[in-house]
């Protein structure tokens, strides 16, 4: 017995010399320890877990360097050989899909629920006789939809995961078979009738919400992950409630898994996985993120509704999800109206005009990525150019029939944007006039079309009305008109104050083209025309 | 076809007696030498994983000379893993256990435990699929699912809402039985075996003909599921955490169901229920040694009384029947202590052969559907 015992003693006195050891180490250094950091990037959609990072890195030592990007272009990065230790986004399905990204994912773990379901004003869910009703259907929306007596906002399905994984719902509901889709199964037709209700879109879930709120007098609904419904409910921004609809035929979970792409980081990434579903900690995300515990034995608050929510199947085929997506773009949504007003003022002069020419003749098909896929101008699409320097230059109207990127349509905006040249001094606010002005005389004509402006600047405005002479032109407008939003770039010398407050005023978003380039700009705008 | 459990039973036992001297002679020397632990590094299946991470497993390893690092993965995945610096790999099933030692000659193998194929579903659907004739009540105490009856519903295009007088679960969806992906996981591999044999006309598929012949049967049955899971965590997770709506049924491993309500964690509810499917088929979980220190591991996972009694709190059958039969009484649980109904897996080649031609079919989808491009 005793040699055992003092094999022991010895093993047991090397083992506290090793931790002592690891220990000195820990404290010396003051370096941030490259075994025990993740680089991770992650979709926008998980931002809402940044208070719980400094606990994580307490309990497991480990530190989450966080890159937040859209699923699409964080999909490309990782098929690209991207490097990153962990990829984080509300699905991993389609990236798992993805050649060379699929490869990549070296296991992975899913940290938390929530299912895309519908949010129903509460008096417009009286009017339909579907507030407390288990069994409404997507057809019964797709019915609404199709007469006009229910709108909805809805995120651009090729820019974000909620409006994807809607459409994936959707798509297999109004199939009829409620089996996983293969592309021969998509009913277009059924498709467009229930996409006829869709009155909002964006291309962030998050963003959606905020413009729901601002819209929610004239819109009715809004479809997007639980948990987003969950906490406009609980946000104090809402004059009336959202009743949540679970349909009938089923919905689609969002699981947020988090995939490890870096063997190496093996370690850390267990760590965290591990803490991250943990009952406590499970808990603590139900609490401050209303989504769902991913780990058995966590019990539901009583926020989540009781009642069996039908899974529907994720289709097992990349190409039947593109199919999919390509079939809302160019047949089943309402075509999109995109007004263009780019400044063309001396400033702009070499360098610029180069990757604005650039920028926008990628959206025309020559950009085979698959975030140049995704954002490419699409069939029945009205897109108009208008440009300035100190008045307006000119206005153009091009209709895309032919998608085809050598075809007359495509080839016609592109010969164009590569004709622009430079002028004289900069009226931001008299283009935009004019643009509303254009955008007027186009809705009368078509109401049933999503319209858009972007505003491309790279300088202060020195010409043409004022700031407040436009507010006041915008105020006077129709509310259909104020509806629509502008989507201001920040590029070059552009004042960001004045450019976020034409954002505000119209209910748009501002994107900096100044620390990212103008190219990935224009595709990301894309989403939320 | 169908072998004598017991038979297996024997063999097994037998196989571990005889290991089991040599090597608690050589564990015993090991002990009162006490040298310290050496790191044994393996690629194990997901459904091991907590297994492994036990604090008294880590521990009882620890005192036989082990520290154990583990690698999930599914067991095909873990058949064409790069095993540099690797010491083990401990897949779920004989076949992906087989390819490995083919290609690393002179490596062993050695089977601490197994497990039957069980389907975990849910008291509503056991009393539809019980009305349907699909499901019954065997001589042996226990819930059996005839696979040739459920592919015939399959066969059918039968929806949830078409069975006779339901108004428990009027969904809309196939009647299927979801599956972890069969490209990369054991247990859908298994579940292949399973309904490959009944294609075949209750024969164990031999050559490739017949498995190219009972494919067309087969392939709906997976292909219809839409995404699956890479491993069989997450099917089993899904049933516990998302409930019936998302899974009906769900081709599972016994020992992930029995594990589960042994925790006495209340994820096991009262509706649901473990179904065997007839034929089933046991998953052997078989260490294959790719180095002298894995080889040894792979003897004290077998013989070690501690780790055994350790491993049937997870659920696992091991050589001794008697110590099972007292882990199930412990947790008022029940389930059969002999499957009547059990077949086989083919050999590696003809399950591979059958898994690439659906693969194949995966990357191809169903014959006649356009898929237009984006």
């Amino acid at each position: 017995m005793s040699p055992v015992n003092g094999a022991r003693r010895v093993a047991a006195l090397v083992a506290s010399l090793v931790v002592a050891g690891s220990l000195l180490g820990a404290c010396g250094g003051g370096t941030p320890d490259a075994a025990n950091t993740l680089d991770v990037m992650a979709g926008s959609e998980i931002k809402d877990l940044e208070p719980l990072l400094p606990d994580l890195e307490a309990a497991t030592g480990v530190h989450l360097n966080m890159t937040y990007i859209g699923t699409l272009e964080g999909a490309e990065k990782i098929a690209g050989g991207a490097a990153a230790d962990a990829a984080w986004f509300s699905h991993g399905k389609y990236l798992s899909l993805l050649p060379g990204a699929g490869s990549r994912i070296v296991t992975s773990q899913r940290i938390m629920l929530s299912p895309v379901v519908l949010g129903v004003r509460k008096s417009v869910a009286d009017r339909l006789g579907w507030s407390n009703n288990p069994n409404v259907t997507w057809k019964d929306v797709q019915a609404k939809a199709a007469d006009g007596s229910f709108t909805f906002a809805m995120t651009n399905p090729a820019a974000s995961n909620s409006g994807l994984t809607a459409l994936i719902g959707v798509a297999s509901a109004l199939s009829g078979s409620s089996d996983a889709l293969d592309a021969g199964k998509i009913d277009t037709a059924a498709l467009r009738a229930f996409f006829k209700g869709q009155a909002l879109t964006a291309g962030s879930s998050g963003w959606l919400a905020d413009a729901y709120v601002r819209a929610q007098g004239t819109v009715d609904g809004i479809i997007n992950y639980e948990s987003v419904l969950l906490s406009l409910n609980a946000g104090g921004k809402l004059a009336e409630p959202l009743v949540l609809v679970y349909p009938n035929e089923g919905i689609v979970t969002a699981d947020y898994p988090m995939m490890l792409l870096n063997a190496a980081k093996r370690d850390a990434w267990t760590k965290v996985a591990d803490w991250l579903r943990t009952p406590d900690v499970q808990k603590r995300l139900m609490a401050t993120t209303s989504r769902r515990p991913a780990v058995p034995g966590v019990a539901l608050d009583a926020r989540f509704p009781s009642q069996t929510l039908i899974e529907l199947p994720y289709p097992a085929r990349l190409e039947t999800i593109d199919a999919l997506i390509t079939a809302y773009l160019d047949e089943a949504r309402k075509p999109a109206s995109a007004v263009f007003v780019l400044d063309l003022s001396a400033s702009m002069d070499g360098d610029r005009i180069t990757s604005l020419k650039d920028a926008l003749s990628a959206l025309t098909g020559t950009d085979t990525s698959l975030t140049g896929r995704f954002s490419r101008f699409r069939a029945r699409e009205d897109v108009t150019i208008i440009t300035f320097s100190s008045t307006v230059l000119d206005e153009r109207d091009f209709t895309i029939d032919d998608t085809n990127p050598d075809g007359s349509d495509m080839t016609a905006i592109r010969d164009y944007v590569g004709s622009l040249t430079t002028h004289q001094t900069t009226g931001i606010y008299s283009a935009l006039d004019r643009a509303y002005a254009t955008v007027a005389d186009k809705q009368a004509a078509d109401p049933s079309r999503l319209y858009s402006i972007v505003l491309m600047t790279d300088g202060l405005n020195n010409d043409g009305i004022s700031p407040e002479d436009f507010a006041a032109a915008y105020g006077a407008r129709s509310d259909a008109v104020r509806r629509v939003a502008v989507f201001p770039i920040l590029f070059g010398e552009a004042d960001s104050k004045a450019m976020q407050a034409i954002a505000d005023l119209t209910g748009g978003r501002l994107f900096d083209a100044k620390s990212n380039a103008l190219g990935d700009i224009f595709k990301q705008i894309r989403g939320y025309q | 076809m169908a072998v004598n459990p017991r038979r297996i039973a024997a063999i097994l036992l037998g196989l571990v007696l005889v290991l089991g001297v040599g090597i608690g002679i050589v564990s015993s020397v090991r002990d009162s030498l006490a040298p310290a632990p050496v790191t044994v590094s393996g690629y194990i299946g997901s459904e091991k994983a907590a297994f492994f991470a036990d604090a008294r497993v880590v521990a009882a390893l620890k005192r036989g000379g082990f520290i154990v690092k583990v690698r999930t993965a599914g067991s095909r995945e873990i058949a064409t893993k790069d095993f540099t610096g690797i010491d083990f790999a401990f897949p779920a099933g004989a076949p992906a256990a087989e390819k490995i030692r083919r290609e690393h000659p002179g490596t062993q193998s050695v089977v601490p435990f197994y497990t039957p194929m069980a389907i975990a579903t849910w008291a509503p659907i056991v009393d539809l699929l019980t009305a349907a004739g699909v499901v019954s009540q065997t001589n042996g105490g226990y819930l059996a699912l005839d696979v040739e009856a459920f592919m015939a519903l399959v066969a059918k295009d039968t929806r949830w809402r078409d069975l006779p007088a339901n108004t428990t679960y009027p969904v809309n969806k196939s009647v299927l039985i979801t599956s972890t992906d069969v490209r990369t996981s054991n247990s859908a591999a298994m579940y292949l075996a399973i309904l490959s044999y009944v294609a075949n006309g209750r024969n164990v598929v031999e050559t490739d003909p017949d498995g190219a012949k009972v494919l067309q049967a087969i392939a709906p049955l997976f292909l219809r599921q839409g995404y699956v899971e890479s491993s069989s965590a997450g099917p089993f997770d899904d049933y516990l955490v998302q409930g019936m709506g998302k899974a009906p049924m769900v081709m599972i491993y016994e020992a992930q169901y029995l594990a589960q309500a042994a925790k006495g964690d209340g994820s096991i509810t009262p509706q649901m229920r473990l179904v065997y499917p007839a034929p089933t088929i046991l998953s052997k979980h078989t260490l294959v040694s790719l180095t002298p220190h894995g080889a040894e591991l792979g003897s004290f996972l077998a013989n070690d009384p501690e780790l055994r009694s350790l491993a049937l709190e997870y659920g696992f059958r091991t050589s001794d029947t008697a110590g099972f039969k007292a882990f199930l009484a412990a947790h008022s649980l029940s389930a059969p202590d002999t499957l009547i109904d059990v077949i086989d897996p083919p050999t590696y080649e003809r399950l591979e052969a059958m898994i690439i031609a659906l693969e194949q079919i995966y990357a191809t989808g169903p014959a006649a559907s356009p898929s237009p491009t984006p």
